[in-house]
Parts: C-alpha cells; sequence; structure tokens
C-alpha cells in the first residue's frame, strides 16, 4: 500500500523557545488508514499538523503528504488535505450554510456543488435544522461538527483533525466518531490526534505515540497493547512510553 | 473574480449583521459634520457677514457721533446701542458690561471730538485757502488728549479687533473728509446748492479708490467662498473616512484571533483574493459614507440655516478622488490590522493616529495657518492630500487634471501599504 503521510526527520524550534517542539521526528502513514498521532502536552503533535498542513516551516526534515511537499507545494498540497484545527475556524456571525457558501467559493466550487456537499454534510452530522443560525449561537458540539464540514467541502484524500472531539458532549461525540468510521469505511485517510485514549484505540488502524518531539512507538492498537508489558488498554500503553508526570 | 465576489459579499453580511457598527459608521460622521459645521460657522463666516451690538458712549454729541454712529448702523455688521434703560450709556458702565461678556466691543467718543475734528478740517482748509488767497476759518493747534477710544472683550479675537477698527477709522476719516469739504464750500463761498458736499463725483474722489473682489477664472460656476460647510463637510467627512481603520483592523484582529482566518490561509492560494475583497468592500463603504456626507452638505445643512456645499465646477471629478481617499484610509486600516497582534494595540494606534494625521493634515486648522515646519510635516498625512484635492475641486473650480498629483500620492501610498500588509499576511500565515 502506497504511503500517505512520509515525515523523515523533523527537526522545530520556535523563535525565543528553550526546547525544540520537534527533535528528529519521523513517521509513515499509509493510504485509506485512520492514523493516531498522540502524545502529552507540548509533545509537538500540532507543530507536525502545522507542518504537514504547509503552515509551519520546520528547520529541517522532510514531510509529505501524497508526494507532495509539504515545504515547498502548499498551494497543491492543500487541494490534497482538509484540516479540521482544534481552534473552531469559522466565522462566529455567519450561519453555517453562508460559511460553507464562502469557504466553498474560496475553493473554487460552484455554487449548486457547494450546496449539493453542504446539504450532504450538514445531514450526516445531524446540522440541518441548525444551518441557517449564526455559529457564533451553536454549541460546542454543533461548532465542532460544523467545523469538521468546512473541512471536507473541497473532498480532500486526506483529512488531518487536531483533538475534534476536545470539549463536546456525549453525544456530538459519537456522531463524529460514527461518521468518521464512515468516512474511513469509503477509503479515505485521516490523521487524528486526540487526549482521548479509548476514542483513538476504537478508530484508529494505527497509532504513532510521540513525545518530546520525537517518535517513541508506533503500531495498531492492539499490537501496542500486546506487545507492551502489563498493558490491557491504550491509555495503559500510553503511560507506559510517556511516564506519568503532569505535562504543562 | 469569484473569490474577491465570495469575500465582498461575506463582508456585507457580517457588516449587515453588526448594524450597531453599520449605523455608527455612517451616523456618527454625519452627527460629526453637522456639528463641527454649525459650530464651526461663526469663526468661518466673513466678518461682512456678521452682526454685532457695539456699545457707543457718546459723551460728543456733536455731528462726528452722529455720523460715525449713522455710518456704524447703516453697515450691516453693527448694531449701535448708544442708550440702556433709557439712559445714555457711560463709559464706566461700558467697560463694565464689556468686562462682564455681556458686549464684544463699545466704543468712547469724547467730548469735543467734533470740535476736534472741525478744527482739524479748519486747520487743512486754511492751509489749501493761504495758497490760494481765500480767507481763513478760526483754528487752534489739536489737543493729543481728544480721541475716540475703543474698547473689548477680553475674548475678542484679534482678527474681530482688526476689523471693527478698521471700520471705525474709516467712518471717523468718512467725517472728517464730509466737515473738510463743508470748510472748503464755506472758504469759496460755495454753500447750500452749491456745495462741494453736493458733488457726488468730487465725494467719490475723497473715498479714493475703489476696492472690488474679482474671480480668478471664468468657469461658469460662482467662486464659493471658504465658509464653515465647504470647509467642514469635506474635512469632517475625509476624517470620518480614515476612521475606517477600527472596523478593518478589528475585523482583521477578530478573524485571526476567533480562527476564521486560519480557514482562509489554509485554502490554497486565497490569500490575496481575499485581501483585495476586503478592501475593495471597504472602499465601497467609505465612498458611499462620503457621498452621504456630501449630501447632507448639500441638502440638511442649508435646513439649518448654514450655507450649501457646492461641488464646484467640475463635480464628476470627485469620484477618483474619493476612491482614492477611501483607498487610502481602507488601506492604512488594512496595514494596522495586519502589523498588530491585539485589538488593545491596534484599535487606540489606529483611532489616534488618524486623529495626528488629521491635525497635521489641515482637517482642524488651514495647513497655511501652522508653523512652517508642520506645513513641511503636512506632506506626509494622506489626509492633507485628500482635503487639498477636494478644495481644489470644490473651492478652486478646477478640474480632474488639478487633482493628477493627489491621485497618485494617494494611491501610491495605499499600494505601499497594502504590500507591506501583504507581505506581513503571507508571512503570518506561514506561522499560525
Amino acid at each position: 500500500m502506497s504511503l500517505a503521510i512520509e515525515v523523515y526527520d523533523l527537526h522545530k524550534r520556535y523563535k525565543g523557545a528553550l526546547e525544540p517542539a520537534l527533535d528528529g521526528l519521523s513517521l509513515q502513514a499509509r493510504k485509506g488508514q485512520v492514523i493516531g498521532l498522540l502524545g502529552p502536552n507540548g509533545a509537538g503533535k500540532s507543530t507536525t499538523i502545522n507542518i504537514l498542513c504547509g503552515l509551519v516551516t520546520p528547520n529541517s526534515g522532510s514531510a509529505k503528504i501524497f508526494g507532495k511537499n509539504c515545504i515547498h507545494d502548499t498551494v497543491a498540497l492543500r487541494k490534497e488535505i482538509g484540516v479540521v484545527p482544534q481552534q473552531i475556524a469559522l466565522f462566529g456571525n455567519l450561519s453555517a450554510r453562508e460559511n460553507l457558501m464562502y469557504i466553498g467559493r474560496l475553493y473554487g466550487l460552484n455554487d449548486n456543488t457547494i450546496r449539493e456537499r453542504s446539504d450532504m454534510l450538514l445531514d450526516r452530522l445531524d446540522m440541518t435544522r441548525h444551518a441557517d443560525k449564526r455559529v457564533i449561537r451553536y454549541s460546542g458540539g454543533m461548532k465542532r461538527r460544523t467545523n469538521i464540514i468546512a473541512s471536507l467541502l473541497h473532498q480532500p484524500s486526506l483529512l488531518i483533525m487536531d483533538e475534534p472531539t476536545a470539549g463536546v458532549d456525549v453525544q456530538s461525540r459519537a456522531l463524529i466518531l460514527n461518521f468518521l468510521e464512515e468516512y474511513h469505511e469509503q477509503g479515505n485517510t485521516v490523521l487524528y490526534t486526540s487526549h482521548l485514549m479509548d476514542e483513538a484505540q476504537k478508530i484508529c488502524d494505527e497509532v504513532v505515540i510521540v513525545d518530546d518531539g520525537k517518535y517513541v512507538v508506533s503500531g495498531t492498537p492492539g499490537e501496542l497493547i500486546v506487545n507492551t508489558p502489563d498493558c490491557t488498554t491504550l491509555e495503559d500503553v500510553f503511560l507506559h512510553y510517556t511516564g506519568h508526570t503532569v505535562r504543562d | 473574480m469569484k473569490k474577491i465576489i465570495a469575500t465582498i459579499v461575506k463582508e456585507w453580511i457580517l457588516l449587515r449583521r453588526d448594524v450597531a457598527g453599520m449605523a455608527l459608521l455612517l451616523i456618527m460622521p454625519a452627527i460629526l459634520i453637522v456639528v463641527m459645521a454649525m459650530i464651526q460657522d461663526a469663526p468661518f463666516r466673513d466678518y461682512q457677514e456678521m452682526q454685532f451690538d457695539l456699545l457707543v458712549a457718546d459723551h460728543d454729541r456733536g455731528s462726528l457721533a452722529r455720523e460715525v454712529k449713522t455710518g456704524l448702523g447703516q453697515s450691516r455688521n453693527f448694531r449701535v446701542v448708544d442708550s440702556l434703560d433709557g439712559a445714555p450709556v457711560g463709559e464706566v458702565q461700558l467697560q463694565q458690561l464689556l468686562q462682564e461678556g455681556k458686549y464684544r466691543v463699545g466704543i468712547v467718543i469724547p467730548a469735543g471730538a467734533t470740535a476736534e475734528v472741525a478744527n482739524s478740517a479748519n486747520r487743512i482748509a486754511n492751509r489749501i485757502s493761504e495758497r490760494i488767497g481765500l480767507g481763513t476759518m478760526p483754528a487752534r493747534e489739536p489737543r493729543d488728549s481728544v480721541y475716540v477710544r475703543i474698547y473689548y472683550d477680553p475674548v475678542a479675537k484679534p482678527t474681530f479687533r482688526m476689523s471693527v477698527s478698521s471700520a471705525l477709522e474709516k467712518y471717523i476719516t468718512f467725517s472728517g473728509s464730509s466737515l473738510l469739504m463743508q470748510r472748503l464750500s464755506r472758504l469759496s463761498g460755495m454753500e447750500g446748492s452749491d456745495s462741494l458736499l453736493r458733488d457726488a463725483a468730487l465725494e467719490q474722489a475723497v473715498r479714493g479708490l475703489e476696492v472690488r473682489e474679482e474671480k480668478l477664472f471664468e468657469t461658469g460656476v460662482a467662486n464659493t467662498l471658504v465658509n464653515s460647510v465647504q470647509h467642514n463637510v469635506p474635512a469632517w467627512a475625509i476624517f470620518g473616512m480614515f476612521f475606517i481603520v477600527i472596523p478593518v483592523a478589528g475585523n482583521m484582529i477578530r478573524e485571526r484571533e476567533d480562527g476564521s482566518a486560519l480557514r482562509v490561509a489554509l485554502v490554497p492560494g486565497v490569500i490575496r483574493f481575499v485581501s483585495l475583497g476586503k478592501i475593495f468592500f471597504y472602499v465601497i463603504v467609505c465612498c458611499m459614507q462620503f457621498f452621504l456626507m456630501l449630501g447632507i452638505g448639500m441638502h440638511i445643512l442649508p435646513w439649518m440655516g448654514l450655507p450649501q456645499l457646492h461641488l464646484g465646477a467640475y463635480p464628476l471629478a470627485v469620484v477618483p478622488v474619493a476612491i482614492a481617499i477611501a483607498f487610502s484610509a481602507t488601506t492604512y486600516g488594512y496595514f494596522i490590522g495586519s502589523w498588530f497582534r491585539t485589538t488593545n494595540q491596534a484599535l487606540p494606534f489606529g483611532a489616534i493616529s488618524v486623529v495626528i494625521l488629521s491635525a497635521m493634515g489641515g482637517i482642524w486648522i488651514p495647513v497655511d495657518i501652522l508653523p512652517k515646519p508642520v506645513q513641511h510635516m503636512a506632506m506626509c498625512s494622506p489626509l492633507y492630500w485628500a482635503l487639498d484635492g477636494v478644495n481644489q475641486l470644490f473651492l478652486r473650480n478646477l478640474g480632474l487634471a488639478s487633482v493628477i498629483k493627489h491621485l497618485l500620492i494617494l494611491t501610491g501610498s495605499s499600494l505601499l501599504l497594502w504590500l507591506l500588509a501583504y507581505l506581513r499576511n503571507t508571512r503570518r500565515a506561514a506561522s499560525i
């Protein structure tokens, strides 16, 4: 199976920072998989995602998505990827439909296509009846769901999700995870970060654990649980490799 | 183009939903120009148009006092007040009333003033008659102690003082001239119907060379004198346009803070289109604001007793000027919104810098009367080029060719600001 993501020896130190955010991180992910990028706070997950999106330039190393260089080929790259940022990246005073219409037009889609895709995605994520309300009036779960829809409008081949279920209620979370499973079953690739290990264990084909900006271990959740001593859950594996020290 | 239009539509929806913000964009500048035009109406009015109460303490009761009072009273500038509550105004009372600010100006015509002027006329007439062998009139040495005293309210401005003093001197001179002609008529035996005073041509000659104001060039449109409306409406409309920096910069920073700017940054290759769309939209808003203010100056202010705003001989030439000013104001806001990180930094800087640039640019006080160094600094203010461009059209009645330099400077500086903002935004998109 060909590779969706190829990251080699990435180094990144932010201006004024004492410690590097990434210290020689390397990882690979195959097409059609849901890959969980797991790590404690400050492990380098968001920096990795920002480099993959072409938003941050590494000090050294290389990153490719579907063979496209994430540093030099950002325009072509961003057509291939959909990004669900941790932040709600929507215009609060526009409704979901107005947000989607604007974002779709920026992607160069025609209005009919935008309407068709919006209707389908709004329906799938149970947002149709709220679609004409302003985003600013949505609950946390509704905002997260709309944030996901906005990232899928241009039908990307790879969906990058940075903690897509943070701060949402159980029902919204279940809806988002079901949607992700369906999306994955359609042959799409997903790179996903979360602090919720049960969630990662449930939906990821493979997880990569990073800490202190470095690769730690990877494998399917099942393999990792079996191969790590005294572990029965992915959370045990995570704590085994990253320790119990609280990170800020 | 579709991406630019999409951004304009998005900005329109956002502004439409912010009813208070939109009202402030249009109503506050309207209130500003109405208030400024009204409060500056009096200082801007030519003294020829204004009428003041002139207190007169007449201790002379002679022909000089009578002629001065009649002359001043007949002019449109003064209403002569020589008695209060049925009693003649006295000098001490006059001083007291001026000190209290109840009157702006008062004159005291001393006892013997007419006699002094008559004596002076006699002396001149005697000098002339000596040379042509006519008789003489009784005359004595002039008394320095007799002179017309003028008092002002301490807050009266120097220009007002100068204007009143000139008018008073003019009427005293006329009175003296009349007395002189009377004396010459008497010495030459031409009294009654032959009097020199009845010779209109001679009277005209005594008045001297007439001064008349003429138009500089015939444009088919009457020259407009600068007045409160002609200065304040364009000046404060331009000032209001530059306050677009607040919504533009605020909107950009808010979009960065709430994450919506990140969504746009993730769409490939659209930053320049979004930037263009945003600038186009606010240029349209600024132009609407400007033309609304001109409309108020033309149609609303005359209802309030103020002069009507005139757009000069080439009114359509104001369209490119308005667009250039709007572009300048918007790109300044865009520049501030791009370079400042927080609204706490950007908004006070934006507002205060506009006030400073407007003060430098002649919005508050005409640049001509500012100190020389400030006049040079004014050239750095886009508001100077904006106001001067509008004045070229509205006051000097000139056409589009006269504002090409203004258009180039406003547009060139805007493009520079836009470029700097664009560079900052592309760098920021790569460092979120």
